[in-house]
């Protein structure tokens, strides 16, 4: 390892070398790129204002104007999600997310929606995630108040009509009969199962059975259970006076009643470290799709800013490097901590590569990730990691929706408003000595589990090389037999 | 250097179809944004369009390169995008420890590889020979590694705050992106400018094996890839749009470094050339700049045109994928080039006829009779310069069929060029084809993209404003007329990914 930092020292020196003999000998004026740059000052970022609103119903609005373009864009989130089904029912999220846009209000017609929204180039989208709702419009700026009038309309009088469930279940079905089709898809799915456990809420999947035992009332139910104002955050942002839109939505949206709701608390993650090796066969392929990895943590830790320059350094300092650009074995790579705002992420390396170099592709990603628990990272290689964060803060501060959305995403999930600049200022202090202590402390190269989807019979050494094999069955349970 | 300030068509286009829409507000806005734009050709011809907006101190870069898939022949299929991979490997400065070394390393490396090139095309090649001459390569590639400096031209770039650096290849263009703090102005002038001076194709075998992953995992792994290939190679039989961008595979696996040399010598003259840059910076210090730095590369001559184009089709055709998959549906009339009088009477078409949930196809194949869960209308595919198609494509529903599918969007068409579009219809698309442009405005990257697309794709003065008139004029009538033209059974290619167990 010695050799690796002496290699780096004499390539600095060359680098430096070099770029002296350039300028020295360089006839015009031109800089070389390895010149030494004096850059300008920075203009100054300008924040722009964010007004924070609660109505009296409780709805929290964030309002930023922006007035380049005649457009409004509305986005909100409502505290809901697959984590609140009943094993039974796994869809009802998903399909009363789709039903509420599409299945109408009490005095439209979903289809009479459609076409007036389409027909004024607007777009009102709502759908249920995991752990949360989302409601997106689109709006050119005059027809802002029948838009508005709509969304409110949807939110407050949804119809859920039986045609549209009829519908919203066909699609579900048909995405569970296409969902082997695509084995990238199939990976990250069995994937997270491996993670967070076949029958967590984290990674549960609808099967014919669960879709059709959903009833028009399962769907009411699940709406009436969250959908409501003081349950639900909106960021707002366009070509509008701050004022003027807190009054037009107060009009639309403040007859919403609200209901204290108290949310449920979401399922705990209980995860055990434990090295496995799991394979799922796919006999048409040429190519193997791995995932490595186990628990990742939530954002909130105060290790996440030394997490995130590991990352930098795991993901395209070790894995790029050495599996795409020196190995040639995958077009995209990966290694990386991962943590969500709520519930717990995955850390993860992943690499597609061809099924005959299979073994070899995780022999080097579990050597690169046991290095970066073992040895401190370089000099040069903290450097950039921390140059590459700090120097490209300025791009958070963008665009005003950005800013706003990320602000909403705080409020949300209930992190502090300065919760980047926070990070940042963590970024700024992080080590050698730091990403070495993350490593160790979050990394457990031993104890990882391995999928590997793909066709065994090309691969370059028997998957058992690595353990016992786990064979994982994707089949489709068929649908429940009617009576 | 003088500086031209021009009034720019593209945007002007806009503005027509705006006021047929009663959008005056949109109007207003495309009119202060269409003055802003500057436009500046060097003397070796390569065009800098700026756009300054101060909004945040951050610049979008975009260099749009006049040369795709399209342009490839036989044995080089691929190539483009492989250049294009190529050209994150740094330059005589960057990515080398000392290029002097490195030079004579890459010569007998390449010099070997050709040798093992002349054994394998033997009738009868000496196995033992090549066996020795790919371990001696081996070596030697591994002696050219050694002066390498791993993703250097990414690494400065990134480090500068660089947070959207990537390019892609498509069948039309290569294009090349970054955006950085706008202080770093001239960084991007020295990086970028050294990048097409003096390009260095390092670790070119290596790279041909992750474009080969590449392949691998987005269409030969993939059900939607494989129609995709074989659908374009039966609709284009003679037109280079016949094979994928990503190359086949065979010629992937014999593309030498000296081709992409040449490659990069025919397309990337500085005026075949074009930079958008859209961000917090000043015109005037762009164009001097740009003289400064891209005015050292030395002028070529354009390169030539493709000669080959698709014959009229002799009668309907069909292609079947076979694969472990649900059945999916593409149909693809054949239609003229973007620059073509019927195009904005084509995108209402395909608008109208596969685009939203009030579109035809939805509302009958989804909707009411639930034999499909998506449709989409679409044209510019797979390119949009030369010749191309409007094409529809469904995905059956479970237990439906790709045949149920076909007869229904049969009858569609049939409608459509029997009865007119309603007025609603026609309104639908032409909103929704703004708020689209405009949508791409929105941010830097996005607009300086729009801006060097309208520039090379849309072409010169004359032939922008033939566009507005045409778009502003699209009626109902047109869009049957163009049905009727373009929507008959003897154009078209149907493709199909048949379900094997």
């Amino acid at each position: 390892m010695r050799k690796t930092k002496k290699t780096l020292k004499n390539t600095q020196a060359l680098v430096l070398l070099l770029a002296v003999l350039l300028c020295v000998n360089s006839v015009f004026a031109q800089k070389s790129p390895k010149d030494k740059f004096i850059f300008p000052p920075l203009n100054p970022i300008k924040m722009p204002t964010i007004e924070k609103v609660e109505l009296a119903n409780g709805l929290k609005l964030f309002l930023v104007e922006d007035h380049e373009y005649p457009t409004i864009d509305i986005r909100a989130m409502v505290h809901t999600g697959s984590v609140f089904e009943l094993p039974s029912k796994i869809g009802l999220a998903s399909i009363t997310g789709q039903v509420l846009r599409t299945g109408g209000t009490t005095t439209m017609t979903g289809d009479e929606i459609d076409k007036e929204l389409e027909t004024m180039a607007a777009s009102i989208e709502t759908s249920i995630g995991r752990v949360s709702g989302m409601i997106t419009v689109s709006i050119l700026k005059e027809d802002v108040d029948r838009v508005l009038e709509i969304l409110a309309d949807i939110l407050m009088n949804p119809a859920f009509r039986e045609d549209k469930i009829k519908l919203a279940k066909v699609l579900e079905n048909t995405a569970i009969s296409r969902r082997n089709d695509d084995i990238g898809q199939i990976a990250f799915r069995e994937f997270e199962k491996l993670i967070y456990g076949k029958d967590s809420p984290y990674s549960n999947q609808p099967e014919y059975a669960t879709v059709d035992a959903i009833t028009r009332q399962d769907i009411v139910d699940f709406y009436n259970t969250f959908f409501y104002p003081d349950n639900t955050i909106v960021a707002v942002w366009g070509d509008f006076n701050s004022k003027e839109m807190e009054s037009k939505i107060k009009t639309h949206l403040g007859k919403w009643e609200q209901a204290q709701v108290s949310i449920p608390q979401a399922a705990e993650v209980a995860y055990e470290y434990k090295y496995t090796v799991n394979f799922i066969n796919k006999p048409d392929v040429n190519q193997s799709h791995i995932l490595i990895g186990h628990i990742g943590g939530l954002r909130k830790n105060p290790d996440f800013p030394a997490l995130s320059v590991m990352n930098r350094i795991l993901s395209f300092d070790r894995m790029f490097n050495k599996i795409r650009t020196d190995e040639g074995l995958a077009y995209s790579v990966w290694g990386s901590y991962g943590a969500n705002y709520q519930v717990p992420g995955v850390f993860s390396s992943g690499a597609q590569t061809k099924s005959e170099s299979t073994v070899y592709a995780i022999e080097l990603m579990l050597k690169e990730m046991k290095r970066i628990t073992k040895e401190e990272v370089s000099d040069d290689e903290l450097a950039k990691a921390k140059e590459q964060d700090l120097n490209s803060y300025v791009f958070n501060f963008d665009s005003r929706s950005k800013i706003v959305n990320r602000l909403m995403t705080y409020d949300f999930f209930g992190y502090p408003m300065n919760f980047m600049e926070k990070v940042k200022e963590g970024v700024e202090k992080v080590t050698k000595a730091d990403v070495l202590r993350v490593a160790k402390k979050y990394l457990h190269p031993d104890k990882v589990q391995i999928l590997v989807v793909g066709k065994k019979e090309d691969f370059d050494k028997p998957l058992s090389s690595l353990g016992t094999v786990n064979v994982m069955d994707i089949s489709i349970p068929p649908p429940p037999k009617k009576e | 250097m003088h500086v031209k300030k021009r009034i720019y068509y593209k945007l002007a286009f806009f503005l027509i179809i705006i006021s047929i829409c009663g959008l005056s507000l949109l109007a207003q806005t495309f009119e202060s944004i269409k003055s802003q734009v500057k436009v500046h050709t060097l003397k070796n011809g390569m065009k800098f369009i700026v756009l300054e907006r101060h909004d945040a101190p951050v610049v979008s870069f975009h260099v749009y390169a006049d040369v795709g898939s399209a342009n490839e022949s036989y044995g080089i299929t691929g190539i483009s995008h492989l250049l294009e991979h190529m050209a994150f490997k740094g330059t005589e400065i960057v990515g080398t420890k000392d290029f002097k070394e490195e030079a004579q390393a890459l010569k007998e490396l390449d010099a070997l590889y050709e040798q093992i090139k002349i054994e394998k095309a033997k009738p009868e090649p000496d196995a033992e020979k090549i066996k020795a001459m790919e371990e001696k390569f081996e070596i030697l590639r591994k002696k050219a590694k050694e002066y390498v400096v791993t993703n250097e031209y990414f690494n400065m770039t990134m480090r500068e705050g660089d947070r959207g650096v990537n390019a892609y290849t498509n069948f039309d263009a290569t294009q090349y992106i970054n955006s950085l703090p706008s202080n770093k102005l001239e960084f991007w002038m020295a990086m970028t400018s050294d990048r097409f001076l003096n390009p260095i194709f390092r670790e070119f075998y290596k790279e041909r094996d992750v474009v080969m992953e590449e392949r691998r995992l987005g269409l030969e792994t993939r059900p939607m890839g494989r129609l995709i290939e074989d659908f374009l190679a039966t609709t284009f039989k003679a037109h280079p749009y016949h094979h994928h961008v990503i190359g086949h595979m065979s010629d992937l696996q014999s593309i030498t470094r000296k081709d992409v040399e040449e490659y990069f010598k025919t397309f990337y003259g500085p005026s075949n050339l074009t930079a958008g840059i859209v961000g917090d910076v000043k015109a005037e210090e762009v164009f001097k700049l740009a003289e400064e730095y891209f005015g050292r590369i030395p002028s070529g001559p354009k390169p030539e045109q493709i000669r080959t184009r698709e014959p009229e089709q002799w009668g309907e055709r069909r292609v079947t994928v076979s694969t472990i998959s649900q059945p999916v549906i593409i149909v693809g009339y054949h239609r003229p080039g973007v620059r073509h009088n019927d195009n904005a009477a084509l995108e209402a078409l395909a608008n109208i006829i596969g685009q939203g949930r009030s579109s035809r196809l939805y509302r009958v194949l989804v909707i009411e009779k639930k034999v499909a869960v998506l449709t989409v209308g679409l044209t510019g595919f797979p390119g949009q310069k030369f010749p191309h198609l409007i094409a529809i494509y469904a995905v059956p529903s479970r237990g439906h069929t790709s045949a149920e599918c076909l007869e229904l969007i049969n009858e569609e068409i049939e409608k459509i060029k029997k009865e007119s579009v309603t007025p609603d219809e026609l309104i639908k698309f032409k909103r929704n084809a703004i708020k689209s442009i405009m949508n791409q405005m929105k941010s830097n990257a996005s607009m300086a993209r729009l801006l060097t697309y309208a520039e090379v794709v849309l072409g010169g003065i004359d032939d922008a404003f033939d566009r507005v008139k045409e778009i502003e004029a699209v009626t109902a009538d047109d869009v049957k007329r163009v049905a009727e033209k373009y929507l008959v059974k003897k154009n078209r290619t149907i493709g199909e990914i048949i379900p094997e167990k």
